[in-house]
């Protein structure tokens, strides 16, 4: 069951003809990694692949802590976990990279798996507060299978921390029913012009510096990930201007939004498809300008105090069904070609999970830096406490 | 004479090694990191600059924010009080006093989490604005705003405002009452002439305590302002928990503390000077 | 004046009354009610974060209540003797106490404690004279109980020192004349007429331990208390099950407070 070369598991049998059918992988790489080329018997002894090594080896403790972000999760995925390991899972839910961040300084959260996004992970390797993974206990992530685009920040200097889970934009959402005439927004400038005017104390902004920043330097064309002091001073009297019209400051927007308290906020993919599925009316919209395009990470804290339901449970929502199921509740788009084998057509057409190819290039990855600049922190501190 | 100095010594031993291991010292390092810098990735490096002193212009905001909500808070939360503490103490009868007076204080049982949680609700779009709408009453935005963080503080400090008053009034003599109005004084005359004067006391401390506390809150304006009604509170636990900068944090705890014992201490004055030099009037 | 004082009621109760109504919810939401059940209380009774959280906040809030019920006593007992610079340090100490906003306080034991450990733990490993990986030191349990009583300790010697101040003392000078030892007058004496001061501070230490959010939340480091737990079910999206929670420690509290006043309501009548 280790060595993954030798075992092959049904998923990734299809993911990989699925690969060779699309003409993404030669015939000789197909038959290489299927085992067909060498022993055509190899796939039925690899039938029951999907048992996580840990759990194959006996008890995994009795619970697992994880700190991911609002909307994110399946409940029921998370409930398939413990009847069929025992181990209960306990979800916390965060704000931002910041705050997790700083909860880990501070030593002792008590995380067992944490969900940090792409320009994060060096900061954490640096701070030593993310443990290297032992690939070797999650059998079911396949490197061959993910898009290097979203999964190659979980590498750093060679050794991998983190193993990717999914992947999205920043853009925003608007509730149609709203605009009383008005045309829908389509950028960032319209969307910080309309909360100062006709959307005044409905619009609700990330208690996040790297969207709400970033997508106020988008107003001036600057880099979402600008750290140049005078790019940052104009950001900063565009957002202390807006700010008497916010509706609110925080990361879960979806309450506000779906009780029509709010009618704009900045938002993430899933959870525009989430409020676009159950209120039609709410658009997702990307910025013209740009905005973030990031990738989030399963990573496993140093000092994780059950370190083995951490891995089970890392590989548990890494199998492509499970994984497929996560994706149909939470709406953002994977990286795990596997899974999209699996999805119905429609998630995969969906233009909010895969954006116009043009939308999609303006797209900028979040930058280490962005996360440690004292002046973008202090920034977002003297926003929100003016 | 020896033993007796010495077992005195023995039993403030554990108190006076606990203050100065959870009080003493933690406000030192508070004091000691004001003067610091921030780390690269945050946190703490020793240095010795004034700069975050010089900084706490930038939380202004969050100063005034505080300093005009919790008086605010404090007032409303008497007059609320007052004539409820009045009532429990003076017009009711002794049989039902203990119900009522147990009914004020359980409130204060359940979770400030959880009370603060359902006026999420009541104040959200789907409770009393839309309430007000069906009536024709116009449809106000009330969740996020200070309006709803007022709302939140009088809601869990009442309790606590109450019980002192109450208490005050209840040991007030009531023959001095009825000497007054035998003496042919109308019922309002009484109450500012006796009444009122008595019971300073308690609403002196009830104040006290619910401003202390108010100046340190920091789940209710979470809670209810939506992050846009800030009390220093929530600045402090911003840059602690967002922004990681120890340094700057310490500088503002240090402020708070500050402007704490300097409004305490003048609060402290001017009701001794309004109760008459009385020395009754206490924290506790 | 009634009408006044129901109006307030209905102030005090109608937001308890919407937590209760809709622990009883069937939907998942906690905002819709749709039909009743009972789920939610099975569903929490049987969550094994919020019985661990349950667990913790009731062990912490006993130790640091006992913890400083005795040393709060011992001290007050103590300061009675005492005057000169000292008196007028410990003054201070219980005054600062009470006053420095428990914000503060979580955040100055945090970061002292973080910083504290962050030297220790190294020199620690390095003299571990035993074969066995030294012990780290991190917050936990003894964060939790120190900080919780810290407080609690100050407000004990408060109540404890005004009860001494009512009593009589002429009675522990009578029962000394009588030929008592110091100890038996404390125990005969003092004590009968410091120990409603003394129950109603460990009652005070343990609710106020028992309902603290902002001390652990920067000081349980591992640990979740029940307020920490309710705090990040909030921020995860209610579930009516954090309404059956409140509901039930609403319903123990109450029931508590029932019997305390039922057993001294007997003694009353007892004497």
């Amino acid at each position: 069951m280790t060595d993954r070369n030798d075992f092959l598991s049904r998923e990734k049998f299809m993911a990989e003809l699925w690969r060779y059918k699309k003409g993404s992988v030669t015939r000789r790489h197909f038959l290489g990694v299927t085992g067909l080329g060498v022993a055509a018997g190899v796939l039925g002894t690899a039938m029951p692949g999907l048992r996580s090594a840990a759990h194959a080896q006996g008890s995994i403790g009795d619970r697992v802590v994880v700190a991911s972000w609002p909307n994110y999760h399946d409940p029921a995925n998370f409930d398939a976990f413990s009847s069929e390991t025992g181990a209960a899972v306990d979800l916390n839910v965060f704000g931002s990279n910041e705050e997790m961040l700083a909860k880990l300084q501070a030593g002792g959260s008590g995380w067992d798996v944490f969900v940090p996004t792409n320009y994060t992970i060096t900061t954490y390797v640096e701070e030593d507060l993310i443990e290297p993974l032992d690939l070797s206990l999650l059998p079911n992530y396949d490197p061959a299978s993910f898009d290097p685009r979203f999964a190659d920040a979980g590498t750093v200097n060679g050794v991998v921390y983190a193993v990717p889970r999914n992947w999205g934009t920043t853009g925003f959402v608007v509730n149609t029913a709203n605009l009383g005439g008005l045309p829908k927004p389509t950028t960032w400038k319209e969307f910080w012009d309309m909360t100062k005017a006709e959307f005044s104390g409905r619009t609700m902004v990330h208690d996040y510096q790297l969207t709400t920043i970033g997508n106020a330097l988008k107003y001036f064309g600057y880099s979402f990930n600008s750290i140049d002091p005078a790019e940052l001073a104009e950001a900063e009297k565009l957002l202390l201007e807006v700010k008497p019209h916010l509706f609110g400051i925080t990361s879960d927007y979806q309450p506000s939004m779906r009780s029509g308290d709010a009618w704009m906020s900045i938002a993430w993919t899933g959870d525009g498809l989430q409020l676009h599925r159950d209120m039609p009316e709410i658009d997702y919209v990307l910025g013209k300008e740009g905005g973030e395009l990031w990738s989030d990470f399963f990573a496993i804290p140093k000092g994780a105090p059950h370190r083995d339901a951490a891995y089970a449970l890392i590989n548990y929502l890494l199998a492509p069904d499970v994984n497929a199921k996560e994706v149909m509740f939470h709406g953002y788009p994977v990286a795990d070609a596997r899974v999209n084998t699996i999805l119905p057509a429609e998630m995969l057409n969906d233009p909010i999970m895969y954006p116009a190819a043009e939308l999609l290039d303006a797209l900028e990855f979040g930058a280490a830096v962005t996360l440690t600049d004292p002046n973008r922190a202090e920034l977002m501190a003297r926003f929100k406490s003016a | 004479m020896q033993r007796q100095t010495l077992k005195t010594w023995l039993f403030l031993a554990p108190a006076g090694a606990w203050f100065l291991c959870m009080l003493v010292l933690p406000l030192v390092v508070v004091f000691v990191f004001s003067f610091g810098e921030r780390g690269a990735a945050g946190g703490y490096v020793p240095a010795f600059t004034f700069d975050n002193f010089l900084n706490l212009g930038a939380r202004w905001a969050a100063f005034k924010n505080t300093l005009t909500l919790a008086p605010t808070g404090t007032l409303i939360c008497l007059l609320i009080a007052y004539p409820l503490a009045y009532f429990l103490a003076l017009k009711t009868s002794p049989r039902w006093r203990t119900l009522l007076l147990i009914l004020v204080i359980v409130p204060f049982w359940t979770s400030i989490l959880i009370r603060s949680y359902a006026w999420i609700y009541l104040l959200g779009g789907q409770g009393i604005p839309s309430l007000l709408n069906a009536l024709g009453l116009g449809n106000p935005r009330l969740i996020n705003t200070p309006f709803a963080v007022l709302v939140g503080i009088v809601y869990g400090y009442l309790p606590l405002m109450v019980f002192p008053i109450y208490v005050a009034l209840e040991r007030l003599d009531k023959r001095l009452l009825e000497a007054s109005s035998d003496l042919g004084s109308p019922p309002w005359r009484s109450f500012l002439q006796v009444t009122l004067p008595l019971s300073m006391p308690g609403v002196a401390t009830g104040c006290m305590l619910v401003f202390i506390l108010l100046m340190g809150e920091f789940l209710i304006p979470a809670m209810l302002g939506g992050g846009k009604v800030f009390f220093i509170g929530n600045a402090l636990v911003d840059l602690f928990l967002q922004s990681r900068n120890w340094a700057f944090g310490s500088a503002v705890a240090v402020a708070l503390v500050l402007v704490m014992l300097v409004t305490v201490a003048a609060y402290l004055r001017l009701t001794r000077r309004w109760a008459g030099g009385r020395d009754d009037v206490s924290l506790m | 004046m009634r009408i006044y004082a129901l109006a307030v009621y209905l102030f005090l109760y109608i937001p308890i009354g919407i937590i209760a109504l809709f622990s009883f919810n069937a939907g998942r939401h906690a905002s819709q009610f749709q039909g009743f059940s009972t789920q939610w209380y099975g569903k929490a009774l049987s969550n094994p974060f919020v019985m661990d959280a349950f667990q913790t906040s009731l062990t912490v809030a006993l130790a640091s209540a006992v913890l400083a019920t005795l040393f709060g006593t011992m001290a007050a007992l103590a300061l009675q003797s005492v005057r000169g610079r000292l008196r007028l340090a410990f003054d201070a100490l219980i005054y600062i106490a009470v006053m420095v906003p428990g914000i503060v306080i979580g955040i100055a034991t945090l970061i002292a404690l973080v910083t504290l450990f962050g030297w220790l733990n190294p020199i620690l490993a390095a003299i571990w004279p035993f074969a066995a990986k030294a012990p780290q030191l991190s917050l936990g349990y003894g964060s939790l109980i120190a900080a919780h009583g810290l407080f609690a300790m100050a407000l004990v010697i408060i109540i404890v020192r005004a009860r001494m101040a009512g009593m009589d003392r002429s009675l522990i000078e009578a029962s000394a004349d009588l030929g008592a030892t110091p100890w038996g007058t404390f125990r005969q004496v003092t004590l009968p007429q410091i120990f409603p001061g003394i129950l109603a501070g460990f009652l005070l230490a343990f609710t106020f331990s028992f309902d603290d959010f902002i001390i652990a939340f920067f000081v349980a480091g591992s640990q979740t208390t029940l307020p920490v737990y309710v705090f990040s079910s909030i921020r995860r999206g209610v579930t009516p099950e954090i309404n059956a929670i409140g509901t039930m420690v609403l319903a123990v509290s109450l029931l508590l407070l029932i019997t305390a006043q039922a057993i001294l309501q007997r003694g009353r009548k007892a004497e």
